[in-house]
């Protein structure tokens, strides 16, 4: 981003939107202290279809709407800074409320219905906001990335999410929670709990759907901060969280959010080591940290569930500022690349002090909430007996992300300054307030665990019943924990330091990039784009005769196929009809019509025989008993022809080219012709049953066409 | 416009009258008999064509009481109006109410459908006439 190469632009920098999130926190806050939880509301909507507008705020709830308003609060104020330079700053802040909004919709939903609505509504303003800087290819490919996969999980989990809805007879998400253990033994639960986990696997970048998220950093930094680190993207956890209760026992569940959790935790940790830009590495820890929240959500045990909780709320602490910090470096010094950034401390000494505070956090270090978050996470692993390579791979994880606060908060703002010191200098107060008050924040809750406490303990609470009387601050036993943690830190300092030779040993993995998710990504993409080329060229070639007779071929082949399964006979009878004398003029007119529409050259008289064919069905129609029909066809027919007629002349007057006669269009005519002859007489033989059924019903209605008009 | 007989020209405008009042006899009609408002609107836009062929696109417009897309637009509103007067009885949307001596929201629904079908399918016409009109 060159913001420094834009020219100052007027007008407003929109400072005051962030009333907008203030406020929702403030009522919430207010609610909160008032009015005991959960609260819930019903609009019925299409009762029919099981469509009600019903919200429900319990616990977790409250939590993530803290997040969604607090956190976007700050994510405004420093948007308006960041932006200031921007042109076309007032479309992002639009689709950044409109995003803010979806997302408050999401995690208050109840109804299964809704809550898609609002989880594909923060996809596609996540799409406008991940390609708000158009025109690079990158950016474009990005967001339509970011599209398609979380899109495509989010159709998956609406299948999933209504075969639920059918197996537990309610489209509510308290409900289906509710009626969880009795689903255990529906044959279809495995299939449903797929899709739903496809759903929340796309949306929170779980392996193999992890390579979105890095991509999608092409975002301007404050919506990283927010949709791709601190919200949107925990979605996906919020809802395996939700349905958690419902499904903890099964082992299937188990298997797969704590597989998928560990690989995603550990690959993104590796991957994290490859990357060079400051955002990038950051996304690629966050896809860690979320691979985390999934498999502690899978860990069977009670503990786990405040571990999901305090985990979530300490990570969107910490890295929604570190965001901001990279966001602030780019912003100063026009590159995010670690190679080029060392030495800002003096240059930067605010943005310094957030990323060493957030750092701290993210390292799980003493004086954050990151520490208490990472102690009741110990604990939880502890509860549960986890397989010994799970918890191998879960210090190798954390190490990492020592590691990456290093890299994040320490290494470029240690050592000599690499850049010209004119190049360099502090961001406006806008971009500074919002990192550190965050860190504040979470500083705060170490200190004084009552302010987040109940929050937090009724978050836990909602997502895990079983859960006892524990306090946050008392859960950690001091000594057991500095030694556990002793070896993580001492590990991940270790990565630190060797950070660049690292990252020279992991090129080696750069040639077995073809094989990964991201290159079938691309491979599946081009694949589309090739079917639809040759599916274009082959059934859209613009001749109305290939047209006719595909149409006509499949729908024999179609009949033929119904007519191969049923065991009826068709039983042919002949009776004269009423008015014999005038089916067989109706019948003259369209053969002679037709075979004049097929042998003319001149338009004119192909369109008039085409007319004739038309006047001879209305004239079947009126004698067969549907003389409504009859008069609608004779209408059409004459404002066709007369418009027709009186538009042709000034396209030209050269006969009609016509086709080489083929025998294969030929038989395909006449079987056509059969068929629907058959098919016609099949139907009044087998009408007949019906018809008696009609009767007997007490339904109006005058024969089998529907009244016109 | 290229030229036309003067016989036509002079026939246009009573013939247009004429199927314009065949049109509302056939609407009418519909209420117990074959008819009705889809018949009567495409008789309706074949009187419209004809005056748009022979006398040309405004002449028609002048002759019709809105121009095309207005006008389908208050047909598909009428036929929502007389909807509602069900669901205002409390009863499902579109039920329809009698008075008794014949008259019903049924004939708004109808008269809804002749002016939906006259604006639109001429709104067609017009363009395809002056397509070809201006066709090289």
């Amino acid at each position: 981003m060159s913001h420094a190469s834009h020219p100052e632009s007027g007008g407003s920098t929109y400072l005051w939107l962030a009333a907008v999130p203030f406020s929702l926190f403030l009522l919430l806050t207010w609610g909160l202290s008032r009015h005991a939880l959960p609260w819930q509301l019903d609009i019925p909507w299409i009762p029919s279809l099981g469509l009600s507008l019903a919200f429900r705020v319990d616990g977790f709830s409250a939590q993530m709407l803290a997040l969604i308003t607090g956190i976007g609060t700050w994510v405004f104020v420093y948007a308006s800074g960041y932006l200031a330079h921007e042109p076309r700053r007032g479309r992002l802040f639009v689709v950044l409320i409109l995003f803010m909004l979806a997302m408050v919709g999401a995690v208050t939903a109840d109804n299964l219905i809704l809550l898609f609505l609002f989880w594909e509504l923060t996809s596609i303003t996540s799409f406008l906001l991940v390609g708000f800087n158009h025109e690079p290819a990158e950016a474009r490919a990005a967001s339509r990335q970011a599209l398609l996969v979380t899109m495509g999980g989010g159709l998956a989990m609406l299948g999933g999410l209504v075969l639920l809805g059918q197996m537990a007879g309610t489209w509510t998400l308290s409900g289906i929670v509710a009626a969880g253990p009795t689903l255990a033994n529906d044959p279809r639960l495995p299939y449903a709990l797929v899709l739903v986990l496809l759903g929340a696997f796309t949306k929170s970048a779980q392996f193999p759907f992890h390579f979105w998220l890095p991509n999608a950093m092409s975002a301007p930094t404050p919506v990283s901060a927010y949709l791709h680190s601190a919200t949107m993207v925990k979605l996906g956890i919020y809802l395996m969280a939700r349905l958690d209760p419902a499904f903890n026992d099964l082992l299937f569940w188990e298997v797969m959010l704590i597989g998928s959790g560990t690989v995603t935790a550990v690959w993104a940790a590796v991957l994290a080591l490859r990357e060079r830009d400051l955002k990038r590495i950051l996304a690629r820890s966050t896809v860690s940290a979320l691979g985390t929240m999934t498999l502690l959500i899978g860990l069977p045990s009670a503990g786990a569930g405040l571990a999901v909780v305090a985990f979530m709320f300490a990570h969107a602490l910490y890295k929604a500022p570190l965001f901001m910090v990279a966001g602030n470096i780019d912003h100063a010094t026009g590159t995010r690349n670690i190679d080029q950034l060392l030495g800002l401390r003096r240059a930067m000494p605010w943005t310094a002090a957030a990323a060493v505070l957030a750092g701290l956090s993210m390292a799980g270090l003493p004086l954050s909430f990151g520490f208490v978050a990472k102690d009741i996470i110990a604990v939880a692993k502890a509860e549960s007996e986890l397989f010994t390579l799970v918890s191998y791979a879960t210090v190798l994880v954390n190490a990492v992300a020592i590691a990456v606060a290093g890299v994040a908060a320490v290494r470029v703002f240690w050592g000599p300054l690499e850049l010209p010191r004119n190049q360099v200098h502090e961001v406006s107060w806008r971009m500074l307030l919002p990192p550190l008050a965050i860190v504040f924040l979470g500083m705060e809750f170490e200190f004084f665990p009552a302010l987040a406490d109940p929050l937090l303990l009724a978050a836990a609470r909602s997502i895990a019943p079983g859960l006892g009387e524990v306090s946050l601050s008392a859960a950690y036993d001091l000594e057991a924990l500095l030694s556990a943690t002793g070896i993580t830190a001492l590990i991940g300092l270790l990565f630190f330091l060797a950070w660049d030779r690292m990252h020279e040993a992991l090129h080696t993995l750069n040639r077995f990039d073809r094989y990964g998710p991201a290159a079938l990504y691309d491979r599946l993409l081009h694949g589309l784009a090739r079917i639809a080329a040759w599916h274009t060229r082959h059934l859209q070639h613009g001749r109305v005769s290939g047209y006719l007779q595909l149409t006509l071929a499949a729908l024999l082949s179609m009949g033929m196929f119904g007519w191969l399964h049923t065991d009826s006979r068709l039983e042919l009878t002949w009776d004269w009809p009423d008015h014999a004398w005038a089916w067989a003029v109706a019948c003259l007119l369209l053969v002679a019509g037709a075979a004049a529409a097929a042998t003319l050259r001149t338009r004119i008289a192909v369109l008039m025989a085409s007319g004739l064919v038309g006047y001879g069905s209305a004239v079947l129609f009126l004698f067969a008993g549907a003389p409504d029909l009859a008069l609608t066809q004779f209408a059409v027919e004459t404002v066709l022809v007369v418009v027709a007629a009186s538009v042709l002349p000034h396209y030209g007057t050269a006969p009609l080219q016509q086709e080489p006669l083929r025998a294969s269009s030929g038989v395909l005519a006449a079987a056509a012709g059969i068929g629907f002859s058959a098919a016609g007489a099949f139907e009044q033989s087998a009408g007949e049953w019906r018809t008696r059924r009609v009767v007997r019903s007490d339904q109006p209605g005058r024969g089998p066409w529907p009244q016109c008009g | 416009m290229t030229p036309r007989s003067t016989l036509l020209m002079q026939s246009a405008r009573p013939l247009y009258w004429m199927m314009l009042a065949a049109a509302l006899w056939i609407l009418l009609r519909g209420h117990n008999e074959p008819g009705g408002g889809f018949i009567g609107g495409l008789l309706a836009v074949a009187g419209s064509s004809l005056l748009a062929i022979i006398l040309g696109i405004p002449a028609a417009l002048r002759l019709q009481p809105l121009a095309p897309l207005p006008l389908a637009m208050v047909g598909v509103g009428l036929a929502v109006l007389s909807g509602l007067a069900g669901a205002l009885h409390g009863l499902p949307f579109l039920t329809h109410l009698w008075t008794g001596i014949g008259l019903s929201t049924v004939m708004l629904f109808d008269l809804g459908v002749f002016f939906a079908v006259w604006g639109a399918l001429t709104g067609y016409v017009y363009a395809l006439v002056d397509a070809g009109e201006t066709a090289p």
